[in-house]
């Protein structure tokens, strides 16, 4: 069963379609990076799945259920506009979001309180939401979307404005709910993030779904026509024909092949040339290469 | 109903536990009572200097007693005139106008009277302030009695006689109610006006109260994190309730301590060799519907203000649109004069009809003079319809509102929320 499942959903506001009929299906178990530029129309998809706002067309399933206040129930949901009352204080902001999910509030705080030992907030939890920084406030609004041990969640840009310790801590969480059986739906920018912790993705633009599937078998279906070479002396054998673009870096270039350029001529050019090899290598695009490709070609 | 329940609590308990409540509970009350005492005072102390004044007599027949008769007159214990000068049977009146007319433009003088060479003429008061009525009244009840006596002494009456035929009526004023009969000596109004401040202050305060919540939480983005867990409309009813608990409490604290004042000045009072305060007489049931129509005034004006919160998405903005809700509280400010100086005219049953002044303006009415039944009925169903009808619409609003940021809508583009679905 899949854990979510659009059918030709759409959302249209006074002058823009948002999103236009998108399908998507989301494996019970599995990673989804949701990507896209800004404005593509995920914060309303996200926002249909969790029944805040109601589709024009098309139909939401979340595990098997139409949408409804039951099923958004079952979904932990860390929103991109992040916000928690500042002048309450930590633990009671968890137990009172907690408890509007529907946990008795003894439960709710004997959570929570497990939660801030665990993100290392415990000296923090009867502290006023202000006083706290940006990165320990996201911290919080994480512990408040998973409290109630979903068995989906939806986490959109989890980790701006955390620092790198921060940002490892909350993904080690994430792997660690998954290996629990949690399905993540992930949106954000950082395709570094996404190649790491994704299984599948979805890319949305301008309204539509552009590309989704499977990570692996999408870069594969690019196969490997990227090179990247490490080199130093003369570059002019970067002109070669073969090549479609290329990007120089100070230690060397990436380029990408014509549609049946050799790599070979690649490498005799460069020898000739005259530069010296430290690293030849055939790969495949990067998530970052394939989605720059696909939302500036739309 | 669950969550219902923890969005009251939430908004019950944050906002008890404010400095800003214990401020309003004391302050109010005490802001309400010092503008009522200070109405009073300035009432009773408008004319506490006396009108330095010339009189011109171009009879030069009744000069004399006309000075001596208005430099006779008091108002608690202070003379309300001072004659600075008289000037008889002026060789060239156009002149000494003249001279008079500089001197009350240059303030050395307030006001210079004129009495006519012939008596059945006019008399002429000359001032740079015209509006003040008791003054006026004063003098012309004097000259009227002056003239009098004048006439009466023509006709040969003796001095004697003429002091007794001119002694004036009294009116003692006493109100009467379904509890038996008071002396009226400006509880009614004292009592009034206190109502009306005090249910105008706390309408404006709680309507705001409910607004900057809702707005607090679109401003710092809670908002989404809620509706993610609850539907907005259970979001708006536990928001209102919330505050309606905090209204609840409030005037619990006011009702109990205005009881223990009352006991208490009681007490003391018998103590002391019974003295009694002039006491207002609040019954039970004024108490009552007073109560109904606060609570009603405020599920009215709060839900008003929930709708312009949601809409908006900074406190600039809605600094800008909270008028939409002050207007009609602030109308009822300027109109409540009306009520006051007659409860039972046609203009104060129709504007206590109206929901959005019954809350202020009914109780005005019911403390001044009990209406019939039917009116308060009505004016309480009147009331609960349009409730009904604004929390419909202030939740549409609010649904739509809460998750719009950035520009300010416009009040036709609310207008149209109320079409979505």
């Amino acid at each position: 069963m899949d854990a979510i499942s659009l059918e030709n959903v759409t959302k249209a506001y006074e002058e823009v379609t948002a999103v236009d009929h998108v399908s998507l299906q989301v494996r019970e178990g599995a990673v989804l990076g949701l990507l896209g530029p800004n404005g593509a129309g995920k914060t309303s998809t996200i926002r249909m799945i969790m029944n805040i706002l109601v589709p024009d067309e098309g139909s939401i399933r979340v595990f098997g259920q139409p949408v409804s206040d039951a099923t958004r129930e079952a979904i932990g949901y860390l929103p991109e506009e992040r916000g928690l009352y500042p002048r309450m204080k930590v633990l009671n902001v968890i137990v009172f979001l907690g408890a509007l999910r529907g946990l008795p509030e003894d439960e709710a705080e004997k959570r929570a309180r497990e939660w801030l030992d665990r993100l290392e907030l415990h000296d923090w939890a009867d502290k006023k939401v202000q006083e706290l920084s940006k990165g320990m406030q996201q911290k919080v609004q994480f512990i408040c979307a998973v409290l109630h041990k979903p068995k989906l969640m939806i986490l959109d840009e989890p980790f701006s404005g955390l620092d790198p310790v921060n940002a490892a801590t909350l993904e080690s969480t994430m792997l660690e709910l998954r290996s629990q059986g949690s399905t993540i739906v992930l949106s954000t920018h950082r395709m570094d993030q996404v190649e790491k912790m994704c299984d599948s993705i979805c890319l949305i633009n301008k309204g539509h779904n552009v590309l989704d599937g499977d990570l692996r078998s999408i870069k594969q279906s690019y196969g490997k026509n990227t090179v990247r070479i490490e080199f130093d002396g003369p570059d002019t054998f970067l002109t070669h024909a073969a090549l479609e673009s290329v990007k120089r870096f100070a230690s060397g270039a990436e380029a990408k092949l014509k549609a049946g350029g050799d790599p070979q001529e690649i490498l005799k050019g460069a020898l000739a040339a005259g530069a010296r090899i430290y690293r030849f290598e055939l790969l495949e695009p990067s998530l970052n290469e394939i989605f720059i490709e696909k939302t500036a070609h739309a | 109903m669950h969550k219902i329940w923890l969005i009251i609590k939430r908004e019950y308990l944050t906002a008890v536990k404010n400095k800003g409540f214990v401020i309003g509970t004391v302050m109010v009350p005490l802001i309400g009572i010092i503008i009522t005492l200070m109405i009073g005072f300035f009432a009773r102390h408008q004319s506490d200097k006396a009108l330095r004044i010339a009189i011109v007599d171009n009879a030069g027949e009744i000069g004399e007693t006309t000075a001596r008769g208005l430099g006779a007159l008091d108002s608690n214990g202070k003379p309300m005139f001072a004659i600075e000068q008289l000037i008889e049977k002026p060789a060239s009146p156009d002149d000494v106008q003249r001279t008079l007319r500089a001197k009350v433009n240059s303030g050395a003088l307030d006001a210079y009277l004129v009495i006519p060479s012939d008596l059945d003429q006019s008399f002429e008061l000359h001032s740079r302030n015209t509006g003040n009525f008791a003054i006026q009244a004063t003098l012309g009840t004097a000259l009227n009695q002056l003239l009098m006596a004048t006439r009466l002494r023509a006709l040969g009456v003796k001095a004697d006689d003429i002091a007794q035929i001119s002694r004036v009526a009294r009116l003692q004023v006493i109100k009467v109610s379904e509890s038996g009969e008071s002396v009226e000596r400006g509880q009614t109004i004292g009592v009034g006006i206190g109502l009306v401040i005090l249910l105008y202050m706390s309408l404006l305060m709680y309507g705001v109260l409910t607004m900057r919540s809702v707005l607090e939480e679109k401003t710092t983005r809670t908002m989404e994190v809620l509706v993610s867990s609850v539907r907005p409309f259970e979001l708006l009813a536990g928001k209102i309730l919330g505050v309606a608990g905090v209204a609840f409490t409030q005037f619990f604290i006011w009702i109990a301590s205005l009881g223990l004042l009352l006991t208490y000045g009681a007490v003391m009072g018998a103590a002391m060799g019974g003295l009694s305060l002039p006491s207002a007489h609040i019954p039970l049931s004024m108490v009552i519907w007073t109560a109904f129509f606060f609570f009603g005034g405020y599920f009215l004006y709060s839900s008003v203000f929930a709708a312009i919160g949601s809409a908006c998405s900074s406190e600039q903005d809605a600094a800008q649109l909270q008028w939409l809700g002050m207007g009609p509280l602030i109308f009822t400010m300027c109109v409540y004069w009306v009520v006051l100086t007659n409860a039972s005219s046609t203009s104060s049953i129709v504007l206590s009809e109206i929901p959005f002044f019954a809350p202020v303006l009914m109780p005005l009415r019911i403390s001044i003079q009990t209406p019939p039944v039917w009116q308060m009925v009505l004016s309480v169903a009147l009331l609960f319809g349009t409730i009904l009808g604004a929390i419909w619409a202030s939740g549409k609003v609010y649904r739509v509102g809460v998750l719009m940021y950035g520009k300010r809508p416009t009040v036709p583009e609310m207008v149209r929320w109320l079409r979505y679905s």
